[in-house]
């Protein structure tokens, strides 16, 4: 091809051009042909004689000659056009020929063969035409108004392409798009129907008319249709990521893929859409699975009859959205596993494992250490209502000589040890509260606060009619003690996440604007508030938030502690994006230590999950600053960088390299936050990179870094058993033998990460890593926050702040029930998930699979697919809780 | 109030009556409530009490609240004061009014409550290691404190440690007291011994490491030597130095307070009796001689692999003196053995030779492995081994039956003893009270337990650095590099023998291990 370049059309002047190419048939090639013929086999030879008398023969005067010679021309132009490797053999002898041809055509009476001609010439502008031009869609606008499709994929698609060029240029013009809408109409429909779904909504997409596309989609295509919309929607800036994901929803309704929809709804927090899924469908047992959904997302959601007709049905439901029997299934996946065996902290330390390096064996109980225990004993032991420190018989209390473990913890240690209690007992209410109760009566003002935090932990995420937790809760809410009132606060937060409970709010807000109250009774109760308001956007909470931030003396707005109020502010817009403005706009009168502190937290918040990549740049760019004064608004900006990336893979690896960046360049109060930020980016998703910064961290010569730096392996291996960082914590734990607080949270690490002996997960991320669980979030984030300052919040008396993890822990399981929903064992393969967006036909999901009987486990990345054909899921995503139906056509092959 | 007060007190009644009706069965009392009164409005409600349904129990709503969990206490043993309710928002209060509650029939309540006992604190409250005092936060730790650097003060360090590793020495400093100087004991060495006793107890007590201050200026007082400076600064000084004038000192101090029985405590806790035999090769003349050393030697030539062949070579010595029969200077042959063992065997590597082309003391860095145990059977005199047998019989015996073997055929006249003396390996540790062997602590059997190791690494005298290995009584060692005590697994000290570049044992301290005869 090089050769006849120099003679090519060339986009310059067009009078010009047109005298160039007159003669260019005329001369020039005649010259080379010779010089080419060589190479040219016999075949192309004939072709390309044959296509340089058409072309010719369309410059006749006779009418039916040319028609007959652009006949003949397209037919060898369609033929041929099949491959898209290569430029076809017809284009390829007809690019000389094609100023020729345009100059003729413009001296073409308007007529039939004129409009044949055109459409040749868009054709061929498809190699020819320079770059910007877009001559290819302006000769087909001016051709006939045939098939487009008959002349090929390639031709279609760059049809396509300039389209959206025109379409922007047009738009600035503010010029006529109808014609090009007619044509998109035609190309639309043709990609719809040739599994080139992408292709389809990329075009609707740049001409902003997705409405379009769902007259095209039918039962073949939706699915591959609607998967690019949701997975194209994290990378579009807002409005247009909530219009495509409503086209989504609105395909998924049309085609009747309502746990599809409701995912899509769930996403968009949007109740109405929630509430159409549910008056939409009509089974019972697909119901019973929405259900399970919302259960699993954690949002309160109340059934109406109009959503459910029958009072038995609905009750059912309601049961099922109240987690009632989350218990029960976690229990059975235990007793499936073989783990129910309780662990103590000493099987999860593994200190003969260890050479001499240990500590000799200490004859005196150390209080960091046994509240360590404590600790590691609550979250090793989550929810099964066993373990071999709290809930020994009673006997053994009176007359054993190790005595109560309880006692084993000094002063507010014995708060954290007996809402450990809550956390073995979790999600069981009934007998949670019995063996809670006794401490009720105890005449130490640290047990009862430590009852009262247990009862809220072991009513996370489960809802009640009878409202125990609220009941209980509000009794202790104003009394004198400031233990027992932040128990009680702290209790109903965890028990109310999310619930936007009007009482709660009604009985919370008096104590922010009291100025006698503690400054830390104050920050739990806006913490509470916070959580129990989640992503509401509540203007009354923030409202009492706010006076309650500008009511604090100067001096106490400099507390560690006090930190955590503008986080309250931030979850109340948690995800919200936009909507807290008006909130940032009045943070900004603050008192100025904690204006900037505010600021960042309040963005980071209200863009967590969203992927938002100039709020990303934001948030790097006030890193960047090296800090003269005591400020500390560093630190909740780089737990935004992750906050807001973790949204997608790709924003967290993205996110990993930048903060590897800041490691190296940033101030220590940064240093401090990145391993923080680390762990929240891969939580519960043990990836090696990370646990080797991690690791290299955790031997940091600033301890507070090498302390995050712990923390953050333990979140990282968060409830998966894994043996690599159980290593390393182990060698931390002898490493750091001599330095309490450290060792502090070594202990802390490893009992993350046998959370549950290895079957929660905290990852806030469910269904296929497609909804964020806010409440989930708040509790990760709240905890975090607290971590930015370790040494004053969690290695002081505010260590029961971790229980706040308790608000991510989720089972990492797949149960599969039957109609009657009780639990049925069928075998299914679990596979690392494979991404088959924009894939055509029809891809494996995952690979590297083994198969396995439910319930079974999941890992980070992990996705199961049913291996037998006996039933059919109800939901898409085989996670958690999935009824199955029987498949009606299954024949029992023999 | 009144009115209120008498109404529960009745109630409190009523309740009490329940309770002796207690064995009835739930109904019959429910029936009974009812009788009592006259105008009744009744529900069924079914109460969630832990993992049961109370099915249809009845509530009088002319009745305060008190009388249900009367009829609720009947049903599940609960006592009335310990029953939290659950109604709509709240609890339900004993004196609350059923119609404000808004209870409908068949609803269901949720109960709260226990007849558990109330969980108490424990009497005797529990210490935790936080709240104790430092010195027994020391004592928690397990071993004492590490000393810091003063400049170049590493060799004086790790000799204070290993000696502070040893409880006999401790005791007798203790014993030690201002006025208990005699007149033959000069100003300086009381001075000395008196700062070593207040620096040992220190690093008892003390869990942070301690600055030796005032030991080092009297040591630098009573021992010029160590005072010797280049560029206005100390230099480094040879710890094997110290060590032996450190054990002289206390030697003459310590002998010379009345209150030890024995006139020489240091002597009998490092002393080593020689007995040698000089002999002329030339007139064929002999000689014996004995004296009292404080270490052996290890010589360290091409031959020497293993500690044993060095102590061998260090037992060995020609020396030239005049011979009186030949009336002239002959080579005579001085070839030592071991009459009274101690029960600290000190042995020092002699790894330092003057060079004199260099004009300093070069290292031989040669490999010389030495034992966790060592036994020097040997290297002692025909006497001694004789006096040593019997127990080491019995030594073998005892270690026989702790690994299941029967005691050999040749030690079964002394099956009687065995069963009189079952427990004598007992009396091996703790044994820090008294100062110096006594019969009734053991008998000697020739048989070393390797408890310090005094480490060098680098490549001259003057130089490097000198880092004390110290086990501790819980069996676990302790390296002492300066004021950071870092724990070390056994395996890992005998591969401090040399050969290269790492830290290697200069002197080793071993204990003797006894047996009750």
């Amino acid at each position: 091809m090089a050769p006849q370049d120099p003679n090519a059309p060339s986009g310059s002047g067009s009078g010009k051009r047109n005298e160039d190419s007159v003669k260019v048939p005329a001369t020039d090639p005649k010259k080379k042909d010779d010089k080419k013929d060589e190479d040219l086999s016999e075949e192309d030879l004939e072709l390309k004689n044959q296509l340089e008398l058409y072309v010719e023969r369309v410059q006749d005067t006779d009418p039916g000659v040319q028609k007959n010679a652009l006949e003949s021309m397209r037919q060898e132009i369609r033929t041929s056009t099949s491959s898209m490797t290569s430029v076809p053999k017809p284009l390829k002898y007809l690019r000389p020929h094609y100023g020729t041809l345009k100059a003729y055509y413009e001296t073409m009476a308007e007529s039939e063969l004129k409009n044949y001609l055109a459409d040749i010439l868009s054709v061929l502008a498809l190699t020819m035409s320079a770059e910007g031009e877009r001559e290819s869609l302006k000769y087909r606008l001016l051709g006939s108004d045939g098939d487009i499709g008959s002349w090929g994929h390639e031709y279609v698609r760059n049809l396509a392409g300039e389209i959206a060029q025109e379409f922007a240029k047009r738009q600035s013009e503010e010029a006529p798009i109808e014609e090009l809408m007619e044509l998109v109409q035609q190309i639309v429909a043709f990609h719809m129907k040739h599994n080139a779904e992408p292709e389809a909504v990329d075009l609707l997409m740049e001409v902003e008319d997705l409405d379009l596309l769902i007259e095209h989609v039918d039962k073949t295509n939706f699915k591959r249709t609607c998967l690019y919309l949701t997975s194209s929607a994290r990378y579009l800036p807002g409005p247009d990521d909530v219009l495509v994901l409503d086209i989504a929803y609105t395909i998924y309704m049309k085609f009747e893929e309502y746990p599809n929809a409701l995912q899509i709804a769930l996403f968009l927090d949007n109740m109405q859409n929630i509430k159409n899924v549910f008056t939409s469908c009509d089974d019972l047992l697909c119901k019973k699975q929405f259900c399970y959904i919302l259960a699993r997302h954690g949002i309160s959601f109340e059934l109406d009859d109009e959503m459910v007709a029958e009072d038995d049905d609905r009750e059912a439901l309601q049961d099922i959205i109240n987690n009632t029997k989350l218990s029960e299934g976690y229990l059975t996946l235990a007793r499936d596993i073989e783990v129910m065996e309780a662990k103590t902290p000493e099987d999860i330390y593994k200190a003969h494992l260890l050479d001499g390096r240990a500590s000799a064996g200490a004859s005196v109980d150390s209080a960091r250490q046994n509240l360590a225990a404590t600790f590691v004993n609550a979250f090793v032991n989550a929810g099964f209502g066993q373990d071999k420190l709290m809930t020994v018989p009673s006997d053994a209390s009176s007359g054993g000589s190790s005595g109560n473990w309880l006692f084993k913890n000094k002063e507010h240690g014995k708060t954290s040890a007996a809402a450990s209690l809550g956390m073995i007992l979790l999600w069981d209410v009934d007998s949670g509260l019995a063996q809670i109760d006794k401490y009720f009566h105890s005449k130490d003002t640290h047990v009862i606060a430590g009852a009262l935090l247990g009862v809220g932990i072991v009513n996370c995420s489960i809802k009640n009619d009878c409202d125990p937790a609220l009941a209980l809760l509000g009794e202790y809410i104003d009394k004198e003690d400031p233990f027992i009132r932040i128990g009680a606060i702290m209790g109903l937060g965890i028990a109310y996440a999310g619930a936007q409970n009007e009482q709660i709010r009604s009985k919370l807000t008096p104590i922010l604007n009291d100025a006698k109250a503690p400054l830390d009774v104050v920050t739990f109760t806006a913490i509470s508030l916070g959580l129990v308001y989640v992503g509401s956007c509540n203007e009354e909470v923030a409202q009492a938030i706010i006076f309650a931030l500008m009511d604090r003396s100067d001096s106490e707005l400099g507390e560690p502690l006090a930190r955590l109020i503008p986080l309250s502010l931030g979850l109340l817009y948690l995800g919200k994006q936009e909507s807290v403005e008006a909130t940032a706009e009045v943070s900004k009168t603050f008192n100025e230590k904690i204006r900037k502190h505010c600021d960042m937290t309040l963005l980071s918040c209200a863009y967590a999950g969203t992927g938002n990549v100039l709020k990303v740049q934001n948030l790097l760019g006030h890193c960047s600053h090296h800090l003269e004064k005591n400020e500390t608004h560093q630190g909740p900006a780089v737990l935004g960088i992750a906050m807001i990336s973790m949204a997608e893979e790709l924003g967290v690896e993205m996110a990993i390299r930048s903060l590897e960046h800041l490691l190296q360049y940033g101030e220590q109060n940064i240093r401090r936050a990145v391993p923080l930020a680390l762990g929240l980016l891969c939580i519960s998703n043990p990836k090696v990179n990370v646990m080797d910064t991690l690791s290299r961290l955790s031997h940091d010569t600033d301890s507070e870094v090498a302390m995050a730096a712990v923390i953050s392996l333990g979140l990282l291996g968060a409830g998966t058993n894994n043996a690599r960082i159980a290593g390393m914590l182990r060698n931390l734990s002898s490493y750091y033998y001599k330095d309490a607080s450290l060792l502090f949270c070594v202990r802390i690490a490893q009992g993350l990460v046998h959370l549950g002996k290895g079957l929660l997960t905290l990852n806030p991320y469910h269904s296929d890593r497609f909804l964020l669980s806010p409440t989930a979030l708040a509790g990760i984030i709240t905890l975090l926050h607290a971590c930015l300052d370790m040494k004053a919040i969690i290695l002081g008396k505010y260590h029961y702040i971790l229980y706040f993890i308790v608000l991510a822990m989720q089972p990492r399981m797949l149960l599969t029930v039957d109609e009657n929903l009780k639990p049925l064992s069928v075998p299914v393969r679990v596979g690392q998930a494979v991404d088959v967006v924009g894939q055509a036909g029809r891809p494996k999901t995952i690979t590297g699979f083994q198969t396995h009987s439910t319930p079974v486990l999941l890992a980070a990345g992990d996705r199961a697919e049913l291996a037998t054909e006996k039933y059919i899921p109800l939901s898409p995503i085989l996670e958690g809780f999935v009824i199955l139906k029987e498949n009606p056509d299954y024949r029992e092959d023999n | 109030m009144k009115a209120r007060k008498r109404r529960t007190l009745k109630h409190i009644c009523l309740c009490l009556l329940y309770k002796l009706d207690s064995d009835k069965t739930p109904a019959s009392v429910a029936h009974r409530s009812s009788k009592l009164q006259t105008i009744s409005a009744m529900l069924n409600v079914s109460v969630k009490w832990q993992k049961e349904l109370l099915k249809a129990v009845e509530i009088d709503t002319t009745q305060p609240p008190y009388v249900f969990k009367c009829q609720l206490y009947d049903l599940t043993g609960v006592p009335p004061e310990r029953q939290k309710i659950m109604v709509k928002g709240g609890l339900l209060k004993d004196d609350a009014d059923w119609s404000t509650l808004g209870v409908k029939e068949g609803q269901k309540l949720m109960m709260m409550g226990t007849a558990d006992e109330v969980v108490k604190a424990p009497e005797k409250a529990i210490v935790f290691a936080e709240d104790l005092p430092e010195e027994e936060q020391a004592l928690n730790l397990g071993y004492g404190a590490g000393l810091f650097n003063l400049g170049n003060t590493c060799y004086m360090n790790s000799t204070v440690q290993c000696l502070h590793s040893v409880p006999e020495l401790k005791s007798a400093l203790i014993k030690y007291s201002h006025s208990g100087r005699s007149n033959d004991v000069d100003q300086t060495s009381h001075m000395l011994t008196i700062a070593t006793r207040d620096l040992f107890s220190e690093l008892d007590k003390s869990v942070k490491a301690v600055a030796p201050m005032q030991f080092w200026m009297v040591l630098r007082k009573k021992y010029p030597q160590f005072g010797q400076q280049h560029n206005s600064t100390f230099m480094q000084q040879d710890a094997e130095e110290c060590w032996s004038q450190l054990l002289y000192t206390l030697s003459q101090s310590l002998r010379s307070t009345g209150s030890s029985e024995s006139p020489d405590s240091v002597k009998a806790l490092f002393g080593i009796e020689l007995v040698s035999r000089v002999h002329c090769v030339e007139s064929g003349e002999e000689s014996s001689e004995t004296e009292s050393v404080y270490s052996l030697k290890c010589h360290i030539s091409h031959e020497v692999n293993h500690l044993h062949e060095g102590l061998k070579h260090g037992l060995k010595s020609e020396l030239e003196k005049n011979s009186p029969s030949l009336g002239r200077s002959a080579i005579y042959v001085k070839e030592s053995l071991i009459n009274g063992l101690p029960r600290y065997l000190t042995i020092q590597f002699v790894r330092f030779f003057w060079k004199r082309e260099s004009n300093q003391k070069a290292k031989i860095l040669r490999k010389v492995d030495y034992p966790l145990q060592l036994d020097i059977f040997d290297l002692c005199s025909d006497d001694l081994r004789k006096t040593l047998e019997a127990p080491r019989q019995r030594l073998r015996d005892e270690e026989g039956k702790k690994l299941g073997l029967k005691p050999s055929e040749k030690s079964s006249d002394s099956k009687d003893k065995d069963i009189k003396m079952s427990d004598a390996e007992g009396s091996l540790n703790g044994s820090g009270e008294s100062s110096n062997p006594t019969p009734d602590e053991g008998a000697m059997t020739g048989i070393y337990d390797l408890v310090a190791v005094l480490t060098h690494k680098g490549r001259s005298a003057d130089s490097g650095h000198y880092v004390a290995w110290v086990k501790q009584e819980s069996g676990k060692w302790i390296q002492y590099d300066d004021d950071n005590p870092y724990p070390q697994v056994e395996e890992d000290i005998t591969k401090l023998s040399g050969g290269g570049d790492w830290h290697m044992a200069y002197i080793c301290m071993y204990k003797a291990r006894t047996i009750r005869m």
